[in-house]
């Protein structure tokens, strides 16, 4: 089913997005109450972990990794180490991206006999986080989206399949994501549709802008405070010229606190000749990305990197981000966005290496050869200028 | 726990989750019944209803055709409806606070519209109906840890929910002279139409005619291994489940039963009986009688005695103090030949004998206020502690700040070891005050407190001041938390500043 039968197709509506957001943070507060009345409680700091994790992924609020580590100080604290709160901790690690630790917290866990349905649902994302033998996470990813039927296990399956480079793959499936999705809350659509934003937009190498904008938008129009796609889809609008659409979507986001906001809101300011203003965000950006980075360095290493390598403008602290992203998960894509930001920085030494290294790693690997990285590799080796 | 969470699907959007549902004679009228149901189990203060699901009561007249190990009872086709819906966030009031609107459709398609938490509710003009829909104080009692079958406290203690209630008059609407006895559920369906693009037909999400048919029946915790029929059920037809869904759902609402009477380590039910209960609870609906007394303790007592093999004498139906996890342990583990109590006898708050009937919800703001008068000046005071990340306080071992300006967040470590995390919200030097949230270390919610240094004749005067939701048995926790920590922080200030005598 092409993008315009979905929109054209018979309709449900989801829950309003300001509804569903003011809900959320109404059950996430609840929820902290609970868990600080009776911390030992089964399920409680389970649910504080859903409820923080949902506030981080769609309302970008970047305090939410903040609190999540402050649970996991306080499960550590209050009680002996149960299989239960191991995993809890472990997912929590897992989400700011200290891949190492969950796997110990894991580890620890099946010492403790805790269910090995649970821990192999943490294994499962850490290795697709860390590229880890994807072929396999693949056979397990598609059992389980078989099994359960669960819009978020096709979501993760459509995921891992644009991550293998399976383009056409990830979009049939995330498409199922949907049609079989038969709830009311927006926050599963709105994650279906960005994440195709970003397969159309940023993943395929011929990116498709128009068709990255229109689920990009579904997503905003389903979930107005979700951030990220706002940010998406505001660079979309800055490519082509479109600034003041850009400006409109970007400003209401700047009370999350989300630094890549500030960030490409001055963009934007510079492109329409507002300096001053451009500048005071930029200060912003750059304080709130350190102060992230101090806090979660792992977690916002990519995302840094990303931004010294754009307007952040420090080559040098790109690079060393972007080696530190890949260090903890050397993912295809973590190796590509290091070896871009080199070229980008005219590091024919370090472009070099990672590029044998991309290719000792996967050479062997049929998509390997499309991806950006073999091409920029030998862009390079042709002796173009890096810039 | 009733209906609470009850089924993996019902967790996406907790406002559809519904908990319970009730039955019970009005205490303002006699001649009034009321029908209400609640969803969004252990909501927060601001929680407000999805705008896209038809939230129905419905009541179907019902007779009894069987008893003892036949017992059945049966329903009419027709149906007495009544529907709530809900719309957006209205900005437009004066005061710019965001409200929501509802409608009711009643029995016969009249609407009825009213505004969420408006607690004198709406009526329609004859007065035959009134409704109500809002924040209330959840009250179901539930002070058992059900899987280990141990007495607890009550675990929904400060809860509240998003509550749905009607009252009517009972000649006019019921008209039990053709049959007083009723059979009531509650469901929850996605409302269909365009404005979205799930291109899916979506199913009921929940619906609740007794209680824990779902959590302790269809998912009995002390049957471990067993597949999650929950959303199974909670997507079934009310009134109308497919016999070829009959015996899957009735053998395990017949093992989840076995299971319960022998909790104690005594068989209670026979064979017969316990299968004769099973097939009455696979008929899943509220039972109540209009003609006769629906009590504190009424709830059950017509299937009870219908299983027991004669008529019934009480209203059944279910009051907002009714104790239903007691009733039911009491049935299903000792066969009621004693009474089972769990862990408290009451739920956070009682009903009230006034229209919704249902409490108050539990959204009080508590405060905290410390205050010291110096002899030192207002800007020498505040120059020590005006500052968000100012290292002053003697309980304080470390202090580090996130972030600059509005928004910033200091990272506290406490003497012993403790950490709070604070966000600063508003600074204001000129008056010398600021005010700021507690992000987490503090165990209450929406927490704000507030310093100030003022001028005092010839020194100065500082009020700490905290508001903080209350928590119950916790409260007591924090407001010893708060107070030590203002009372210890400002008694500091005496030496260096010193103090009138």
């Amino acid at each position: 089913m092409t993008e315009p039968d979905y929109f054209e197709s018979k309709r449900f509506p989801t829950t309003d997005g300001e509804i569903a957001v003011i809900n959320l943070e109404s059950a996430r507060q609840r929820s902290w109450s609970r868990f600080f009345f009776d911390p030992l409680r089964n399920g409680l700091a389970e649910i504080v972990v859903e409820h923080e994790q949902l506030t981080a992924q769609f309302v970008g609020d970047v305090s939410a990794l903040d609190r999540l580590q402050f649970l996991s100080g306080q499960l550590a604290e209050t009680n002996k180490p149960t299989a239960r709160t191991l995993l809890v901790q472990a997912q929590i690690a897992s989400m700011g991206h200290r891949f190492a630790e969950a796997r110990d917290f894991i580890a620890q866990a099946e010492l403790a006999e805790a269910p090995p349905a649970d821990m192999n649902r943490l294994r499962l994302n850490i290795d697709q986080a860390c590229g880890v033998e994807l072929d396999r996470v693949l056979d397990q990813r598609r059992d389980l989206a078989n099994k359960s039927g669960r819009t978020e296990d096709f979501v993760a399956l459509g995921a891992l399949l644009a991550d293998m480079r399976d383009f056409a793959g990830a979009d049939r499936t995330y498409k199922e994501a949907l049609t079989i999705y038969q709830d009311v809350s927006p926050f599963p659509v709105a994650w279906v549709c960005f994440q195709l934003g970003v397969l159309w937009g940023e993943l395929v190498r011929d990116p498709q802008a128009n068709r990255a904008m229109l689920w990009y938008q579904r997503a905003v129009d389903c979930l107005p405070g979700y951030t990220k796609a706002r940010v998406h889809l505001a660079e979309l609008h800055s490519s082509a010229g479109r600034m003041s659409d850009a400006e409109a979507l970007l400003t209401p986001a700047v009370s999350s606190g989300d630094p890549e906001v500030h960030w490409r809101l001055a963009d934007v300011m510079s492109c329409k000749g507002r300096f001053a203003d451009a500048e005071v965000l930029m200060r912003a950006a750059r304080l709130g990305f350190e102060s992230l980075l101090g806090r979660h360095l792992l977690a916002f290493a990519d995302h840094g990197a990303e931004f010294y390598a754009g307007s952040g403008n420090d080559s040098c602290r790109a690079l060393d981000l972007a080696y530190i992203n890949f260090a903890n998960r050397p993912t295809r894509r973590a190796f590509e966005q290091a070896h871009a930001i080199a070229v980008r920085a005219g590091n024919v030494d370090a472009a070099a290496t990672l590029q044998v290294e991309a290719t000792q790693r996967w050479s062997a690997d049929a998509v390997f050869h499309s991806s950006p990285l073999k091409g920029r590799s030998e862009t390079l080796e042709k002796g173009e200028t890096a810039s | 726990m009733s209906d609470h969470i009850d089924g993996p699907r019902v967790i996406g959007d907790p406002a559809a989750d519904l908990t319970d549902l009730f039955a019970f004679t009005s205490p303002e009228n006699p001649g009034r019944t009321v029908l209400a149901a609640n969803v969004f189990p252990t909501c927060g203060p601001n929680a407000i209803f999805s705008n896209v699901i038809n939230h129905s009561i419905v009541v179907r007249r019902a007779k009894v055709v069987g008893f003892g190990d036949a017992a059945k009872f049966e329903t009419d086709d027709r149906e007495i409806r009544f529907s709530f819906r809900f719309g957006l966030l209205d900005r437009t009031t004066a005061d710019q606070k965001p409200i929501q609107r509802g409608t009711c459709t009643l029995p016969g398609g009249q609407t009825l519209d009213f505004v969420v938490n408006d607690k004198n509710g709406a009526s329609t003009q004859d007065g035959v109906f009134r409704v109500y829909a809002g924040l209330r104080s959840d009250p179901f009692l539930l002070a058992w840890i059900v899987g280990k079958f141990t007495k607890f406290q009550n675990l929904l203690q400060n809860d509240n929910v998003l509550c749905m209630a009607v009252e009517f008059d009972t000649q006019r609407v019921l008209d039990p002279g053709k049959g007083s006895l009723f059979a009531a559920i509650a469901e929850t369906v996605p409302v269909s139409g365009p404005g979205a693009f799930v291109g899916f037909d979506p199913p009921r999400i929940d619906w609740v005619g007794r209680p824990e048919q779902t959590n302790m029946l269809l998912n009995d915790p002390g049957l471990p291994g067993i597949d999650d029929l929950r959303d199974l059920w909670n997507q079934q037809t009310p009134f109308a489940i497919p016999e070829a869904l009959r015996p899957v759902f009735i053998k395990r609402i017949a093992d989840s039963l076995a299971n319960w009477d022998i909790r104690d380590g005594k068989q209670d039910w026979t064979p017969a009986a316990l299968a004769a209960h099973a097939n009455v609870r696979f008929d899943d609906y509220l039972l109540f009688d209009v003609a006769k007394s629906i009590t504190d303790t009424s709830h059950l007592e017509i299937e009870k005695s219908t299983l027991d093999g004669h008529g019934y004498e009480t209203g059944g139906g279910r009051t907002v103090d009714c104790n239903v996890i007691d009733i039911l342990l009491t049935m299903w583990v000792n066969h009621d030949r004693e009474p089972i109590h769990g862990g408290a006898s009451t739920p956070t708050k009682l009903s009230t004998k006034t229209f919704p009937y249902f409490a108050d919800p539990n959204t009080e703001l508590q405060s905290v206020v410390q205050s010291i008068d110096l002899n030192g000046a207002p800007d020498a005071v505040w120059s020590l502690i005006g500052k968000f990340g100012g290292y002053w306080h003697p309980l304080i071992a470390n202090i580090k700040i996130i972030g600059a300006g509005i928004g910033e967040l200091r990272v506290v470590e406490t003497v012993d070891g403790k950490q709070i995390i604070e966000r600063l919200e508003a600074m204001d030097d000129a008056n010398r005050s600021y005010r700021y949230s507690n992000i987490s270390g503090i165990p209450a919610s929406d927490y704000t407190g507030t310093l100030a240094v003022k001028a005092n004749g010839t020194g100065s005067s500082v009020e700490w001041r905290a508001q903080y939701l209350a928590n119950g048995q916790g409260d007591l926790i924090v407001r010893t938390i708060i107070s030590t920590l203002f009372k210890t922080g400002l008694d500091s200030l005496k030496p260096r500043f010193g103090a009138p005598q």
